[in-house]
Parts: structure tokens; C-alpha cells; sequence
């Protein structure tokens, strides 16, 4: 018994270091289509689901079960499933506001990205197993990136989920002014990850000896290259935020002047993610630039009453009056009057009033219908672009109560290793809680807790980090 | 907080049992309205019913606000929520016209969807283009009001309210152990 312990420990390392490169590298191309959903399930969730059916396996034959749920994080995680469960039967049976079949997946997708945790945080027992996943993400992170200017400079195929089309796993090719999206089908999840990827980048550097530093200096610089280029202004504040915290807590803060000048030359460098920083204050916060008036009574009249669902003037005198299509191109072909003229001003301005009127609002009604539970997973649509707001839509008060008290508990064990003596763990810790952070604000405008690859790779780093705790206690014990 | 918890919850629990409408037939019909017989406005889709009228919203929602109250028997009224009108297509049914969709719930009971299709504003100018009267039995009005409503089972709700006590029992006690504690 000891012996097939060993070896499932072994298997279920090299399987986890498998999915650490998996997730990020594998397009998403669909596997199996779910009905009332472009969702599907793909090759890593199988993964995912035969990893975790193993580890439970593990975790009976190494008797390890009895201490695993004693410990107070799985008891927050299981309380966090729980209260999934009596928000998904709520909102089958008694609001109605699901349904049952895609809140299930939605709530098992869940419990797939959040048992990553544990998972990792069993397996990894060695420093010299944590080495070892280091160099395989960092491997993966430089594949990534080249795959990513590949993308741009070499025409090399894009997969996308960003509509329904695109998402049966169709190849496609960035158009012009298009942003990267490496292996993540969208910019936004590439750039989350490449703020991840810098924020660690970034501590392991102070970690390194200086002969390996050159690598994380060449990594780091590729990963904020494409991260420009994916214009995400997001994923570049959380960046920010990110590498700050690492300098403060790794008390390097001799450094952060020079990260200071770094960051305005990179906003002060003309690039997309500096003409949307722009087009931030001047269309968002001063509410200025030029706006599209309409060029008929009819379009200035529907723009009023925009309602999908009703009647289009279709008659052939208006048929040519009402488009709002551009001939010259120079307009967005879908503008609508009150939006601004300027593409860029355009996007931007979009971006914020999608979130401000449609799905924040939505959310927020979701909440006022049932705060206690919420109105189930998948109520709100697939996109709320607040991952707190989603939360409280689709699981209430005491979903998201839960779902704090995981991030309490991981956020204080994490940094009970500051303190730690080995250099690498204390750092590599500190990294793992600015990442924490980082990602949690990003989270504050994307979907990142449910945005697969990037929440996947979020729970793996946190098992990550948690695990350097038990390394670095019994290394000093 | 153990007599906190026990307050809470039983009030909870009263207040989810607390009688209330079960079907829809149990609403008023809007006043001076011709009750559609439409197909999907009948016995299509359950409860749902829909009325011709002359009623605008400024005294539909009031109407059906306080016909949901007294029939619920709760000194409170329901909360009101502004729907987008195409979120009709799936509160009320497919294809359902709407210019305004307001929901009236009570939180972990019940809820109605009162739908309302003004093609014209109160002063009988047309809003869109396109926009026609309705004519029924030579009759024309100028708003459809539907409405659906969404009953609750006795059972359900207590599963559910069994669901939550527990949840903040366990959530009171791992969030001491969490919060407080530096083990």
C-alpha cells in the first residue's frame, strides 16, 4: 500500500506539472458543446476532473483524509461548495432564474478550478518539486510570449472565444489594430496571466543568483512587451499594483523609484495601451470627445428607445438613410448617436458603459432579488466584468462570505512564510500574495474567477504558494 | 448570538411560509381592460395573463404593487425591480412585445413580472416608428400589459430556509476559527 502511495504521489506531481503548462499552452478548441451555451467542456477540464479524482484517491489510500478535512481551509472550501449548492437548488426551484443543467456545469466548473488548491497543495512536498514547476511555467510563460508575437508578426492562428462563432474553435488571423491573445482566446485572460506571470517574475528575480537573473530579466521584459501589446489597461494598473507590493514586502524599496520611471515611459511610449489610457480620461472621466449625432430623425429617435426586441424601420425610403454604416470607413459601421466618432474613444467608451448599464446593473438586481443566496450560478449571463458584483448576483451574502474566508485563510498563511529563513520560500511567497492581490483587482473589472485558464492557473499558484508554507516549516524545523 | 441565530431564523422561517397567491388567477384583472385570449396569453405558459388596456405604466405597477401586497398578507411591501425590456423574452415568453419590465418580488417567496407594450407615450403620440393601436373586438387600446408570476412550493422554500441556517451556522463558526484565531 505504501509503495502504490508513492508512486500515485509521483504520478500525480508529474500530472500537475503537466497541467501547470497544459492549461496555458492548449488552445481553446471545444470538446464536448453544452446545449443553451457557447461554453464548452475542452480537454483540461477531463484532465482536471481525472487529477482530482486520483488525489481524493490518494487522500484515502495515504489516510491523509482525516487531517485534510479537519483543516480549516478545505472546511471554508467545502462551506463554499455548500452554499453553491443551496444557491443552484434555490434558483432551480424556487426563483427560476436558471437553467438546471448550466447552472450545475457552472457550479462544477467552480469546484474544478478551487480544488486545483489542495491538490497542488498535497503533491508538492519538495523544494526541489517546486523547482522543477517553476522551470516548466517559466518555459510555458516564454512559449506563451512567442506565440503571441507570432500572432502578431508571423500571422500564426488565433483561436477565440470572444463570441458565440468564433468559439466552435474556428481558426482565425489578428486583423489589423486586433490585440494579441497568445494560447488564451481573449487579450483580457492573456493579459491577467502575464500580470500574474510579471508579479512573480518579479519576486523570483530577488531570489535568484545573479547568473540566473539575466533569464527572469529576459522573461519578465517579454511578458510586459506582449502586455502592451494586448493594450489591457486593467491588467496593466494590476500589473502596477502587483510589482509595488512585491518591492514592499521583499523590502526592496530602493527599487521602486526605478519602477516608478519605468512605468511613466511606458505610458508616456505611444502604443494602443497609451492611446486607451488617454481616451479613459478624456471619454470616461471628462466626458468629452466628439460624439455621433445621428443622421436622421429616425436613428436619434431609436437611439432613445433602444430596445432590441422591437420593430426596425425597414421601409425601402429609410432603408438607406437609417444604417449607421460608414461608406468611408472612417465611423464604426454599428455607431449609434451619443457615441463618440474616434475608434479608439469608441472602444473605450463601450468597455465602460456595457459594465456601468448593462452588466452591473444586472447583477445588482440579481443580489436585490435574493441577498441571502443570490439568483444561482449562470443567471446573469455569461459576463458581469465585477467579479465581486457576480458573486453576490449569483451566490449572495453568504456565497460570497465564503468565498472571502478562503481568501482570508490563503492570504494569512501565505504570509506567515515572510518571515520565512530560506530566501527562496520568503520570496517566492511574497510574489504568490502580490499575484493574490493583483488578481483580485484585475477582478474588480474581468471575470477572472471564472475566465477558465486564468482562474485554473490562479488556483494552482495559490496551492503553490500555500505549500511553500509546509516546506519552509519543515525545512526549519 | 445563539439567541440571535434562533430569532433569525425563525422569523425566516415564518416569513417564507407565510401564506401568499399561488396562481395567477389570484391577481387583480387591470380596470376598464379586455383580458386577452391570445395564444401564450393563456394556458400556454402557466401564469400568465395579459391584459388590453389604456392603462400606462405610472398606474400599472402601482396597481399590481399593491394587489401582490395585500394578497401576501405582509405589513412590507415587494421589492421592485426594473428589468431590461428584452429580459422579457425569457421572464415572460419568446417574442413577447415589452417597453418596460418591472419585477415586484418578495426575496425567497415568490415573485410577478408585469411586462408592459406602450407603442404610444399618455399624450397618443407614437414612440417608435411603426407603432399601431391594438383592436380587439372592435375595441382599440393603446397598452398590452402581460404578466407572470412565479409561485413557490412550500417544500422548496423549506430546503432552502433549512439550506441557509445551516450555511450561516457554519459560516458564523469557520469565520471565528478564521478571523480570529492565528493557528
Amino acid at each position: 500500500m505504501i509503495k502504490l502511495t508513492f508512486f500515485l504521489n509521483k504520478f500525480l506531481f508529474w500530472l500537475t506539472t503537466f497541467i501547470f503548462a497544459f492549461i496555458p499552452l492548449y488552445p481553446k478548441f471545444p470538446l464536448i458543446n453544452i446545449k443553451g451555451t457557447f461554453v464548452a467542456i475542452r480537454i483540461e477540464d477531463l484532465l482536471i476532473t481525472a487529477a482530482i479524482f486520483l488525489w481524493l484517491i490518494y487522500l484515502i489510500l495515504s489516510n491523509t483524509w482525516k487531517d485534510f478535512i479537519k483543516d480549516k481551509l478545505t472546511q471554508a472550501i467545502f462551506l463554499f461548495f455548500f452554499i453553491g449548492l443551496v444557491s443552484t437548488f434555490s434558483a432551480i426551484f424556487l426563483t427560476h432564474t436558471v437553467t438546471p443543467h448550466l447552472s450545475f456545469l457552472h457550479f462544477l466548473r467552480r469546484v474544478e478550478f478551487i480544488l486545483l488548491l489542495p491538490l497542488v497543495v498535497t503533491i508538492v512536498k519538495k523544494k526541489k518539486e517546486l523547482i522543477i514547476i517553476l522551470i516548466v511555467l517559466s518555459l510555458t510563460i516564454l512559449a506563451v510570449n512567442l506565440y503571441a508575437l507570432g500572432q502578431q508578426y508571423l500571422s500564426l492562428p488565433v483561436i477565440s472565444t470572444t463570441n458565440s462563432e468564433f468559439s466552435k474553435g474556428l481558426i482565425l488571423r489578428l486583423n489589423p489594430g486586433a490585440r494579441v491573445n497568445s494560447t488564451f482566446a481573449g487579450h483580457y485572460d492573456l493579459a491577467v496571466f502575464l500580470a500574474m506571470t510579471i508579479t512573480i517574475l518579479t519576486a523570483v528575480f530577488f531570489a535568484l543568483k545573479k547568473r540566473f537573473r539575466l533569464i527572469v530579466i529576459i522573461l519578465g521584459g517579454l511578458s510586459l512587451f506582449v502586455l502592451i501589446m494586448t493594450a489591457a489597461r486593467q491588467s496593466f494598473l494590476a500589473t502596477v499594483i502587483g510589482v509595488a507590493l512585491v518591492l514592499i514586502f521583499s523590502n526592496k524599496k530602493k527599487y521602486i523609484f526605478l519602477f516608478v520611471v519605468a512605468t511613466v515611459v511606458i505610458l508616456l511610449y505611444p502604443s494602443q495601451l497609451r492611446d486607451r489610457f488617454i481616451s479613459t480620461i478624456t471619454v470616461n472621466v471628462f466626458n468629452l470627445g466628439q460624439r455621433y449625432t445621428g443622421k436622421t430623425q429616425d436613428q436619434q429617435i431609436r437611439s432613445k428607445l433602444n430596445i432590441p426586441t422591437l420593430a426596425v424601420k425597414t421601409s425601402s425610403q429609410s432603408a438607406s438613410t437609417s444604417a449607421f454604416a460608414s461608406p468611408s470607413g472612417a465611423i464604426a459601421t454599428d455607431i449609434t448617436p451619443g457615441e463618440p466618432i474616434d475608434t479608439t474613444q469608441l472602444g473605450v467608451y463601450r468597455s465602460f458603459e456595457i459594465r456601468l448599464n448593462i452588466e452591473w446593473p444586472r447583477a445588482i438586481a440579481a443580489f436585490i432579488k435574493n441577498p441571502i443566496l443570490g439568483t444561482g450560478y449562470s443567471s446573469i449571463d455569461i459576463a458581469t466584468d465585477n467579479d465581486l458584483l457576480r458573486s453576490l448576483g449569483e451566490v449572495g451574502l453568504l456565497g460570497t462570505g465564503a468565498l472571502i474566508l478562503i481568501f482570508i485563510e490563503v492570504g494569512k498563511r501565505i504570509f506567515r512564510v515572510f518571515n520565512s529563513k530560506n530566501k527562496l520560500m520568503r520570496l517566492f511567497s511574497v510574489g504568490v500574495f502580490s499575484m493574490m492581490i493583483a488578481f483580485l483587482i484585475n477582478g474588480l473589472f474581468i471575470d477572472v474567477l471564472e475566465a477558465s485558464k486564468v482562474a485554473s492557473l490562479f488556483w494552482l499558484m495559490l496551492g503553490l504558494g500555500l505549500a511553500t508554507l509546509k516546506l519552509s516549516s519543515s525545512k526549519e524545523r | 448570538m445563539k439567541f440571535f441565530f434562533i430569532i433569525f431564523s425563525s422569523l425566516l422561517l415564518v416569513y417564507m411560509l407565510w401564506p401568499g397567491p399561488s396562481k395567477i388567477s389570484d391577481f387583480k384583472p387591470l380596470p376598464l381592460s379586455d383580458k386577452s385570449n391570445l395564444e401564450g396569453d393563456t394556458t400556454q405558459i402557466p401564469n400568465v395573463s395579459a391584459y388590453f388596456s389604456n392603462n400606462f405604466r405610472e398606474s400599472v405597477v402601482p396597481f399590481y404593487f399593491s394587489n401582490y401586497q395585500n394578497l401576501s398578507h405582509l405589513p412590507f411591501p415587494p421589492l421592485q425591480i426594473n428589468h431590461p425590456p428584452e429580459y422579457s423574452w425569457i421572464a415572460i415568453k419568446k417574442h413577447t412585445d415589452s417597453t418596460y419590465l418591472e419585477e415586484l418580488v418578495y426575496p425567497l417567496r415568490d415573485s410577478i413580472y408585469v411586462n408592459g407594450f406602450e407603442p404610444f407615450y399618455s399624450s397618443g403620440s407614437p414612440k417608435f416608428w411603426g407603432a399601431t393601436v391594438f383592436v380587439v373586438k372592435d375595441k382599440s387600446w393603446f397598452t398590452k400589459t402581460t404578466l407572470r408570476f412565479y409561485p413557490s412550493n412550500l417544500v422548496i422554500k423549506f430546503f432552502v430556509w433549512l439550506g441557509i441556517s445551516l450555511s450561516i451556522l457554519f459560516m458564523y463558526h469557520l469565520g471565528r476559527k478564521i478571523i480570529f484565531s492565528n493557528d
